[in-house]
């Protein structure tokens, strides 16, 4: 306050006499009086909250303006360089005789060159007076920023809302089906996911199914296919939408099947485990007849097959506890339940199967060891062009909490350029209790073995309450499709070059490959800051039409750079088929040379989901294919 | 002190393009013109007719003045004493005081002395104020002179104004001065602590306020 003691001969504003004070208590004036206010009437009330209200939109607007304001500042800064005491703070120029000229800052105390600074000639309206002072581009925004925002006056920054970012991921167009819109929007709405945020989203899809809860578990269902973790199947011709409304159904079986099948396991009956596994088989394959009656129908059938199950295992558990039964019985009983197995696989079956997998499993109680062999896998799906596939498996142990009992999943070696490998190569599960036996399985997912990602080859699920000490419990199950489990076995690989989210249309109109890069993940830090500048370089080889190379905008300083930029190749559809996409993503140093963070390959050659967009794009021209790609550490010469 | 040579450049509250925003506000006894004073200078218009204001009321004007475009939020309040827990409210908010008193109301003048007290009980320490002696058309009613209410002013060490919200006298001049003030007091601050614009951090707030001297003539 501006208030000053300039007259204290003044007799007139002394403190008030006991007299007065006795005189104002009594004629109930002054300050030191309590009069009781009488309450404010309703329309009074009224008037001053719609004062408020009108108070209220112009906070609003303000909080936004300093938001905007703050963002500017922001954005200057990070564009500073920040080389040492002998560069520009801004722009990193190296100061000298020749070289601009050393200005230093008056806020910061910093090094500018004399374009990254600002002469500021402060003037006082009242007193006449002005002076000059020199300020580096941050601080004289942050100076604006402070006057602008009310912050001089309160010692800080009043509450602001920070701007929307505007490099959203722009929602693609619709195709003709909704359903294949819808999912593309699903997409877009989740293309910028992160690694954490997808570990959250698979913790809480398990919580909900040991809920079996299945209505909760559709959206994100949805939404973990539009991550881009698509289906494996090459060559089918199926659309997205279809594979993701098929993926929808049989999570919602496969869930509804097992919440029911814990409440038999919950009451204590350990035999009914074998129906649970061979349910579970059963579950994998809905039916996907559009009709209402039929889809009904058929889970009818499977309710009286689940019905009939009980009743074979009950007889099972009466001869097991006779005493009586012998080893000869026992197997003669397996292999009945076997067959009967078979026989049901073959009447529900009517989706393309994934394969087959003979896996052998024996359990040695005095180590209390779990040993798994994975003996071979047939009529695995093709993933290059040439109808091959390069198999390997990785294996987990399941808990009756529908928890992976292991953090690290192990894994067979991968055998090569076949479709009907022989594994032949033991896994071996320590720590396992003998009571763990009858509630856990054992879950195995195929992947197929690329220097560019691990496409999904199919999954199996095998239930531990056969399995005895005494011999050796060998099966062959059919493999399904993706899951949880699954999707956390692909992740627990170590990805170290990142991803790249891809889109590609074939332009008709155009004659023209149109290549969108969208954005990196997780790419490799290649400064000092510990951090990179990435851009991509595109290219198409053999080009018959002379495309030119492109090249996105340097992201600096980030990871997880977002582009969005669209780039066209001239090619006609037959010329495609004989060619192939280069991408490659590099760190730009400025005075250095680029360093390589990773590459990228699509054409005819590629395998897995590569060869899927690649195709696809061939084949439903005029629509964006969007995918996510992993990337490769070998930087092919060009 | 009448400045005719500036642009007039005004517009109104929906328009977001400004430089500075000030909150200002009218304080004083009731009756002595502030919401004439305030409709004379948003709206230059006047009424004869005394209604009470109920509690608080606020209008927007876009001012030009030193090349910068200055967006004034003045807040209207209510004298009465029934509202005094309403009003002292936004206080806080408040870069401006005008503190208005009437020329031919002698209770009116001898209270400027309480409401300076409730400015430095609930405002900002650095919040400027203006004395404002209205209603000066009324000489045949005058019961305060120039004299006093200057006296008064150099007393407080604040800036003195006697107006006519009925004549258009000194309106405009009250709120220029006023925003002149405020102006220098936001450059002067920015240059007696450059730490709170180099470090640049968000969000931060001083623990540790300049100590000014008592006033040693207040009532308690």
């Amino acid at each position: 306050m501006d208030f000053q003691n300039r007259n204290n001969t003044a007799n007139k504003f002394v403190c008030p006499s006991d007299r007065q004070l006795a005189l104002r208590a009594k004629l109930k004036a002054g300050w030191s009086s309590s009069k009781t206010s009488e309450p404010l009437r309703p329309e009074e009330q009224e008037a001053i909250i719609s004062v408020i209200r009108r108070n209220e939109e112009i906070e609003v607007a303000e909080r936004q303006r300093v938001g905007r304001l703050v963002e500017r500042v922001e954005k200057i800064k990070q564009h500073a360089v920040e080389r040492g005491p002998n560069c520009c703070r801004l722009c990193g120029d190296t100061f000298g005789i020749l070289r601009p000229q050393r200005i230093l800052c008056e806020d910061c105390r910093q090094s500018v060159c004399t374009k990254c600074s600002v002469d500021i000639n402060i003037r006082y309206h009242t007193s006449e007076r002005s002076r000059e002072i020199w300020l580096c581009r941050i601080c004289s925004e942050t100076r604006e920023m402070w006057k602008k925002s009310g912050a001089w006056f309160f010692k800080g920054l009043p509450k602001y809302d920070m701007p929307r970012s505007a490099s959203a991921t722009p929602i693609p167009n619709p195709g003709p089906g909704s359903m294949a819109g819808d999912t593309r929007a699903v997409q877009s709405c989740h293309a910028t996911p992160t690694r954490p945020a997808r570990v959250k989203k698979l913790t809480i899809r398990v919580n909900d199914s040991s809920s079996s809860s299945s209505g909760h578990s559709e959206p994100e269902d949805e939404v973990d296919t539009g991550v881009g973790i698509g289906v494996g199947v090459v060559g089918g011709g199926m659309a997205k939408g279809i594979a993701s409304t098929r993926l929808q159904r049989e999570d919602s079986f496969r869930l509804r099947a097992y919440g029911s099948i814990r409440s038999f396991i919950d009451g204590g009956e350990r035999k009914l485990s074998n129906s649970f596994f061979f349910n579970r088989q059963q579950s994998q394959r809905p039916s996907e007849c559009p009709e209402y009656d039929s889809v009904s129908m058929s889970k009818l059938r499977r309710e009286s097959s689940f019905l009939r199950r009980g009743s074979v295992s009950s007889s099972w558990s009466i001869s097991d506890s006779s005493g009586s039964g012998s080893n000869n019985s026992g197997n003669s009983q397996t292999q009945s339940q076997y067959q009967q197995h078979q026989q049901q696989l073959q009447q529900h079956c009517r989706d393309p199967l994934l394969g087959w997998l003979e896996i052998a499993i024996s359990y040695r109680e005095a180590f209390h060891s779990l040993d798994c062999t994975m003996v071979r896998a047939r009529d695995l799906p093709a993933m290059d062009a040439a109808g091959l596939a390069d198999p390997y498996c990785k294996l987990n142990i399941i808990t009756p909490e529908a928890h992976t009992k292991y953090t690290r999943w192990q894994r067979t070696k991968t055998v090569h350029k076949t479709r009907n490998p022989e594994f032949n190569e033991t896994l071996q599960f320590v720590g396992v209790e003998p009571e763990e036996l009858g509630n856990s399985l054992i879950y195995v997912a195929l992947f197929d073995d690329d220097k560019y990602g691990h496409d999904f080859l199919g999954a199996a699920k095998v239930c531990l309450s056969t399995v005895h000490s005494t011999s050796q419990y060998r099966i062959s199950v059919p493999l399904g499709v993706e899951d949880q489990y699954s999707n956390a076995a692909e992740m627990a690989q170590n990805w170290p070059n990142g991803k790249m989210l891809l889109s590609l249309c074939y332009n008709t109109k155009r004659r023209a490959l149109v290549v969108n890069v969208k954005q990196c993940i997780n790419l490799m830090a290649m400064d000092n800051n510990g951090s990179s500048d990435p851009f991509v370089k595109i290219q198409l080889k053999p080009d018959a039409h002379k495309n030119k190379k492109h090249k996105t905008s340097v992201k600096w300083r980030t990871l997880n750079p977002i582009y969005n930029e669209e780039f066209y190749f001239e090619a006609s559809p037959h010329d495609l088929n004989k060619e192939m996409l280069i991408l490659t993503v590099w760190d730009k140093d400025l005075g250095k040379s680029n360093d390589f963070l990773g590459s990228l390959q699509l054409g005819a050659q590629s395998k897995g989901e590569r060869l899927q967009q690649w195709l696809d794009c061939i084949r439903l021209p005029d629509h964006f294919h969007e995918k996510w790609h992993c990337l490769a550490p070998d930087n092919p010469a060009h | 002190m009448a400045s005719g040579g500036d642009p007039k450049w005004q517009k109104d509250a929906a328009d977001q393009n400004f430089d500075y925003m000030f909150k200002l506000l009218i304080i004083g006894n009731s009756s002595v013109g502030k919401t004439s004073f305030l409709f004379r200078y948003a709206d230059d218009s006047f009424t004869s007719a005394f209604v009470s204001t109920v509690g608080i009321d606020f209008k927007v004007k876009t001012v030009f003045r030193h090349d910068k475009r200055v967006k004034l939020q003045i807040w209207d309040t209510a004298g009465q004493e029934r509202y005094r827990t309403i009003t002292t409210a936004y206080y806080r908010g408040a870069m401006g005081f005008i503190l208005m008193y009437d020329v031919t109301n002698e209770d009116s003048f001898n209270s400027v002395q309480d409401w300076v007290t409730q400015i430095k009980t609930y405002s900002w320490d650095n919040a400027q104020v203006i004395l404002v002696g209205n209603k000066c058309d009324m000489e045949d009613q005058r019961v305060i002179s120039f004299e006093r209410g200057r006296q008064l002013a150099d007393q407080l060490g604040v800036e003195f104004f006697e107006t006519s919200a009925k004549e258009n006298v000194n309106v405009k001049a009250v709120f220029e001065r006023l925003v002149d003030i405020i102006c220098d007091k936001m450059s002067e601050s920015l240059d007696a602590d450059p730490t709170l614009v180099g470090g640049g951090q968000k969000g931060q707030r001083l623990t540790d306020q300049p100590q000014g001297t008592p006033n040693a003539n207040c009532n308690c």
